[in-house]
């Protein structure tokens, strides 16, 4: 597979079924590659030549003058084989093949033919994402390799998806755009031909723009080739297993056989691996995008800073739920917290900073004295706009600008829920947002992900 | 082809490859039970071993905590009588006498699954496995933070570690040990299919395996089994 890294960035990409009609697959690949901005050549292939999206077409791979490094096919299945060993003449790295057909229909056609696809790939040492893919994108490198244009529109980031399922590439990919999780690849791996989840684990852990693993599993022939990927890769991985419900062995009178089911063995093997598991959509996303931009939870002990008292106690329950305690704060802490704030709320952890909320600098001001707390590992600091407190995010952006020149930094999570109507802060919360904060929409969720930091600092720890 | 290995068989199969089990001897008549009983030591148990009996307990074929040699006979006569009336034609392999275990029962289990391979499984007995299904897995070999893992993941952990300083906590590096032996074990004989040590008993003193059966594919490399 050592060709997988000029597959994922290819100088060159040639489709095979371009197509200028819009109820073609070639077309949207073509939409895809020209308004991703894509930066290498582009060779449109459809066998009646002319020009394809106003790029000079050929009618077969073999035709085009220069090297191709990706072949995106999408072509009907019957053709597949064809195309594959003109790719494998014309020495192609590596091939996406959108084509549907194969080894997921009923009829063992489409699995005896996928096999074939297999020997072809094997004869020319070719890796291919898929058949049954949506394909790939790799955001830094401005390559949309699949049949959905707005997948460029995602920001860039450390987070790199591997999915079993393109429906759920989509989901997760829409989604972001609301959470704000940042990518670096989304990668479709549809029947995994000869491309499955411990070569793209082994890619990724080498790969520069990628920080966190996320995978979305179904099921898999050899999951112990995973858990030994997994092992080997030094960044943090997280895992959404689904199809949980397959039990264990009903008929079995051994109390083994009938408690083993595929689900509890892969949630053992998971943690055995140092395998981060999560357990629903939002909570991958959340946890992806914390993982990416926020240094390691040291350990369990968190400040909940709360500009009012509901959303506080709120987050103490989840984050108490998640196995992280709520530590009291240094006498120096605390001090400094006692001159800021008048004695008319909690002013221990968790601190109900209620009583300043029309004072933006007292609400920043805790923020900053309860960060140098060696008491504390992480801070949940949740925010609710009322009209009043107008100036809060501002000042809180500008803490955070100015606490980015400190030296040193400080290597401490701090997870927030910031709410507000419409349009108010949410320039500043974008602003914010993944720049040594992480802003999510509950409390639920923040102390959920600020959970998750500490689960993966468990495994790591274990390694 | 497979065969089911259980009972004393196992028990000595498991003894052999240096685990700790209660010591139990099969005996044929009421005079061997009585000696067996004296060099064990009371209390024991005594099981009836036949082919008829799966479930030992709700068939009846089990007796505790037989405090003497009268208890032993009577015991022994009791269990004997049972069986011919609700067996006829019954086949009777012998009956088992056991030293009494003690502590909290635990479960350990291994399984030959068709994607992972050998895996393995710890819960705590009774309830804990049969109805609340608090077990924990992992796939086979594992490795001392694994062992560890396993035994604080279930839900049932606390009990293991001894409830509000009332009772001691059991030797849980015994039971780590126990988890590692096992995870040994399944790896040096692929013939094992299915395995359940159920229950063994987990105290402060160590653990101690009471019951066993192995699932084996016949023709295996294992010449014990």
């Amino acid at each position: 597979m050592e060709k997988l890294p000029k597959l994922f960035c290819p100088s060159s990409v040639a489709v095979i079924g371009a197509s200028n009609n819009f109820g073609k697959l070639g077309y949207h690949v073509m939409k895809s590659l020209v308004e991703g901005k894509y930066q290498g050549e582009i060779y449109p292939i459809n066998p009646r030549g002319q020009e394809i999206w106003s790029i000079r077409a050929y009618a077969s791979i073999e035709d085009v003058p220069g090297e191709v490094e990706l072949a995106i096919v999408a072509v009907p299945a019957q053709l597949a084989l064809r195309v594959l060993e003109e790719c494998g003449r014309k020495s192609v790295k590596g091939v996406v093949l959108i084509t549907a057909g194969f080894r997921e229909l009923e009829d063992p056609g489409g699995a005896a033919l996928q096999e074939e696809i297999r020997e072809v790939a094997a004869r020319w040492s070719l890796p291919i994402i898929g058949p049954n893919t949506f394909g790939f994108v790799n955001l830094p490198f401005s390559l949309n390799a699949s049949f959905t244009s707005e997948f460029s529109l995602l920001e860039k980031g450390g987070v790199a998806l591997v999915s079993q399922s393109g429906g759920f590439s989509h989901l997760c990919g829409f989604r972001s755009f609301d959470q704000r999780v940042g990518f670096s690849k989304i990668v479709g791996l549809g029947n995994r031909c000869n491309v499955d989840f411990p070569e793209m684990v082994d890619y990724l852990a080498n790969d520069p723009d990628t920080q966190v693993i996320a995978l979305y599993i179904e099921g898999m022939d050899e999951p112990r080739r995973l858990l030994e990927a997994a092992k080997r890769a030094k960044k943090p991985i997280i895992a959404y297993k689904a199809g949980r419900s397959e039990r264990g062995d009903d008929a079995s009178r051994f109390h083994t056989g009938s408690l083993a089911g595929n689900y509890r063995i892969y949630q053992g093997a998971f943690r055995q691996a140092g395998i981060l598991e999560v357990s629903d959509t939002e909570e991958l996303l959340d946890v992806a995008k914390a993982l990416d931009n926020l240094p390691p939870l040291g350990g369990n002990r968190v400040a909940v800073l709360s500009s009012q008292a509901g959303p506080g106690m709120i987050a103490c329950d989840a984050a108490e739920a998640q196995g992280l305690t709520l530590p009291s704060f240094t006498p120096g802490t605390q001090d400094r917290i006692n001159e800021l704030l008048p004695p008319l709320a909690i002013r221990t952890n968790p601190v109900d900073m209620g009583p300043a909320w029309y004072s933006p600098e007292v609400t920043v001001g805790i923020v900053a004295a309860v960060e140098q707390d060696s008491n504390v590992d992480g801070i949940l600091f949740l925010a609710t706009y009322a009209s009043a407190n107008l100036a809060l995010m501002k000042t809180m952006r500008d803490y955070l600008k100015d606490r980015k020149s400190l030296k040193p930094r400080l290597e401490k999570p701090l997870i927030a829920c910031f709410a507000a109507p419409p349009a108010i802060w949410w320039e500043e919360i974008w602003a914010m947002d993944k720049e040594g904060v992480v802003v999510l929409p509950t409390p639920e969720r923040a102390a959920r992900a600020m959970g998750a930091l500490w689960r993966m600092r468990q495994l790591k720890l274990a390694e | 082809m497979e065969r089911l290995i259980l009972e004393v068989e196992a028990l000595r199969f498991l003894e052999q490859e240096g685990l700790r089990v209660l010591k139990s001897s099969l005996v044929q008549d009421e005079e061997e039970a009585v000696i067996a009983a004296k060099e064990i030591g009371f209390p024991v148990a005594l099981k009836l071993l036949s082919p008829e009996l799966i479930h030992k307990t709700e068939a009846e074929g089990v007796r505790v905590d037989l405090r003497n040699e009268r208890e032993v006979r009577k015991a022994y006569r009791r269990l004997i009588e049972t069986f011919h009336a609700s067996h006829p034609e019954g086949e009777l392999e012998g009956v088992m006498i056991q030293e009494t275990g003690e502590g909290t029962e635990v479960i350990v289990g291994a399984l030959l699954d068709p994607q992972f391979g050998p895996v393995i499984m710890f819960g705590l007995g009774g309830i804990f496995v049969e109805v609340l299904g608090d077990v924990s897995f992992r796939i086979v070999p594992i490795e001392k933070k694994d062992a560890q893992d396993m035994i604080q993941e279930i839900k049932g952990f606390p009990i293991l570690q001894g409830i509000r300083g009332k009772d001691r906590g059991v030797d849980l590096r015994s039971l780590e040990d126990l988890l590692l032996k096992i995870s040994d074990l399944i790896e040096r004989y692929p013939a094992i299919v299915e395995m359940d040590i159920n229950p063994a008993f987990a105290s402060p003193k160590g653990y101690a395996i009471c019951d066993a059966r192995i699932r084996i594919r016949r023709g295996g490399s294992h010449h014990v089994l």
